[in-house]
């Protein structure tokens, strides 16, 4: 009996040194769990947990030691870093892919292409009708992410030029909310990562040179770099762990690594 | 068959723990509301949250008995000691726009009490936040700078001697808008404070104490930049028939009785600071560098040997010739720390500067001269400098050891007893802190 607990306790501990917590970006969810599936494929000891929660709470977790690896749709803030510094973390960051930030409404919209400058109009709140940019008679239902998500700051910075959201933005807890809002509400807009685009929505062509050109958010416009709106995607870890969570990421960063990043939807590295 | 025994145990064990969820026959229902149940609790259990810090310490000072700010004076017979620093335990409940704060000091000296308030956050705007209770006055930058954090083991010297205990009792308005509004830099504290630090209020004027500040990030989030302005205006109970004042006589600068010390009992002597702080914190290759300083002046009533106000109740004295005389001083303080975290490591570094003269309007070796019919100045008169000098190694983010080494340089007076030189009252500290 004694040597059957002993086992068990050695068992749960051999697992356990192998366990990888991931937490963080939503926007990565998918990708990371994709990844871990496949990663526990190539043996079967090693044990992956992915839980998301928006950037700023994976973040939150690296800080707190309860998670070995933060997944970040953006990249770390000189708060969390002092706060890492005070909490003895030191860590360190690896670009796994790359993102293009997708604006969607619903596919009953007459809408398909619209300036930055339009984007920003209507997400602050100075466009409030779908005619003031060529569409129906309709008022604009803005759909956002929350505060603590990397991709609602990525979308500030890079989309609105880092003015406010409007004050009657609804802010959904997930990517996956905005797609079912979108898809269920005629006037809406939106914004998700490309890999959550479905024919539930509809992406919006987008310029930046002011309707000179506008580019679709797709996998091939992101690689060939023609579409703006793209972003790095981030792990970061603390160098404690390092040996702990180097195969995962040498994995992700591996060339089998890369295909699943683009068949979930991502931009690979190279 | 295995799976099927699995899941039938899974079914029995929701039913069982759940006596109530019955009202549906479908056992994924039943597990549903029972993880919905379980949500909820949790929810609203994580509302409540337990943190503190315990800051255990050995000291070395240079001498037997020395007085000191580093954690308090030494006992006569000993240059060295053990002991619990801070003891804290704090309960915060975050209910919707509101926060209820509860938190104890639990060291071999006893049970104290540090902060005990509420304070709720307007629906609207989500900009105007009512703080009640006893908390951390808003003046500079240092107060609020939690001991747990700060780099030093303590606050510089004029901290300790203008704001003892840092907390009042009093209410607070605070305006600062939503995290995501692009004014939310932008922050300024005002309140009413009894100006007795966490004694119950015995008198009837209320100190005002109010911050303007602004904190700001460059655009690539290299440095980060902050700084405030101060003002405390305020009154002491005056239960003494004299009150004094520096003036010069024949050379002499000492201590002189007001012209209106004769009928002052029951007014109220000014107490009026006004302070500036700044802080930067800049991301380079060696890691993060911080710089961070304040200057405070201001006017303080004072006892003749110490500079400290009194918060002892003199109201109620019928005596008034057993109530301390008060003694004006004009005063100025000020720190500046540099702190410079070492890239890649768990390690720190500080170097920490601090003066205060409390009593602007004398020096050198007029301290402790006195003239007929005036009083004499004493040691609560001398200017102090300190340059503290610690490296911390964060072992944890529970786990922090700090070793640190205070040079104090006294102001000298040949006509002050134990005074005519630099005193021999350096110390050492090596703190340990574990923090939940």
């Amino acid at each position: 009996m004694k040597r059957v607990i002993i086992s068990v306790i050695a068992l749960a501990f051999a697992i356990n040194g192998q366990a990888q917590r991931i937490k963080g970006s939503d926007t990565m969810l998918p990708l990371s769990q994709k990844e871990a599936e496949s990663y526990m494929k190539t043996n079967s000891t090693f044990k992956v947990t992915v839980t998301g929660g928006g950037s700023g709470v994976g973040i939150a977790a690296l800080i707190d030691n309860t998670t070995d690896l933060a997944q970040s749709s953006r990249k770390i803030k000189m708060d969390e870093k002092i706060k890492l510094q005070e909490s003895g973390v030191t860590y360190k960051e690896v670009i796994a892919a790359y993102d293009a930030l997708a604006v969607v409404v619903n596919p009953n919209n007459g809408v398909s292409q619209l300036t930055r400058e339009q984007l920003e109009g209507i997400f602050i709140g100075k466009i409030k009708n779908w005619k003031e940019v060529g569409g129906d008679d309709a008022k604009i239902i803005v759909y956002s992410r929350e505060t603590s998500s990397g991709t609602y700051e990525f979308f500030k910075e890079h989309v609105m030029n880092k003015k406010n959201f409007a004050n009657d933005v609804l802010s959904m807890p997930a990517t996956g909310a905005i797609i079912q809002s979108v898809s269920q509400t005629k006037g809406a807009i939106g914004y998700v990562g490309l890999a959550y685009l479905d024919k539930s929505v509809k992406a919006i062509k987008v310029s930046y040179d002011k309707g000179k050109n506008y580019v679709e958010p797709s996998m091939v416009n992101a690689k060939n770099k023609t579409y703006p709106v793209v972003r790095p995607l981030y792990y970061y870890y603390s160098t404690k762990v390092e040996n702990k969570v180097k195969p995962y990421l040498d994995f992700v960063l591996s060339a089998e690594g890369q295909k699943i990043v683009e068949s979930v939807g991502y931009v690979p590295l190279k | 068959m295995k799976k099927n025994l699995n899941l039938l145990s899974i079914v029995f064990l929701a039913f069982t723990m759940n006596a109530y969820a019955q009202e549906s026959n479908n056992p994924i229902d039943t597990l549903a509301a029972y993880v919905q149940k379980m949500n909820t609790t949790v929810t609203n259990q994580s509302k409540l949250k337990i943190s503190g810090y315990i800051q255990f310490q050995f000291q070395k000072a240079d001498t037997l008995g020395i007085n000191s700010f580093a954690g308090g004076n030494f006992d006569a017979k000993t240059d060295n000691r053990f002991n619990v620093r801070r003891g804290r335990v704090k309960f915060a409940y975050a209910g919707t726009l509101s926060n209820y704060v509860l938190q104890f000091d639990v060291t071999e000296k006893g049970l104290g009490i540090k902060d005990a308030y509420m304070n709720f956050t307007d629906s609207w705007l989500q900009a105007f936040t009512v703080t009640g209770g006893v908390f951390n006055k808003p003046f500079g930058y240092e107060i609020a700078y939690s001991s747990s954090q700060r780099e030093s083991p303590e606050r510089a010297r004029f901290t300790q001697t203008l704001f003892p205990g840092e907390r009042d009792l009093g209410a607070m308005l605070t305006f600062q808008m939503p995290k995501a509004s692009p004014w939310n830099f932008f922050k300024i504290d005002a309140g009413l404070f009894a100006g007795n630090g966490t004694n119950p209020e015995f008198d009837k004027k209320k100190d005002f104490i109010g911050r303007v500040g602004i904190v700001k990030l460059t655009p690539n989030e290299k440095i980060k930049y902050s700084f405030g302005l101060s003002y405390y205006n305020g009154g002491v109970y005056q239960g003494s028939v004299n009150t004094y004042k520096i003036w010069e006589d024949n050379g002499v600068k000492t201590f002189f009785k007001t012209p209106i010390g004769t009928d002052t009992i029951g007014s109220f002597q000014k107490r009026e600071y006004k302070g500036f702080d700044a802080q930067i914190t800049i991301e380079t290759v060696i890691g993060l560098t911080s710089l961070r300083g304040e200057y405070v002046m201001g006017i303080q009533p004072g006892q003749s040997k110490t500079s400290t106000s009194p918060t002892t109740d003199f109201t109620k004295v019928t005596a008034p010739a057993t109530a301390p005389d008060t003694y004006i001083r004009n005063f100025k303080g000020g720190y500046i720390y540099f702190v410079q975290s070492i890239s890649h490591t768990p390690i720190t570094l500080v170097v920490k500067y601090d003066f205060y003269d409390p009593n602007t309007k004398i020096n050198g070796n007029n301290i402790g001269l006195t003239t007929t019919g005036a009083k004499v100045s004493t040691a609560a008169d001398l200017k102090y400098t300190t340059l503290g000098l610690g490296a911390i190694l964060a072992v944890s983010n529970n786990v922090k050891i700090t070793a640190y080494y205070d040079m104090v340089k006294n102001e000298s007076s040949s006509n002050l007893t134990g005074f005519r030189k630099d005193l021999k009252d350096n110390v050492f500290t090596l703190r340990i802190q574990y923090k939940f």
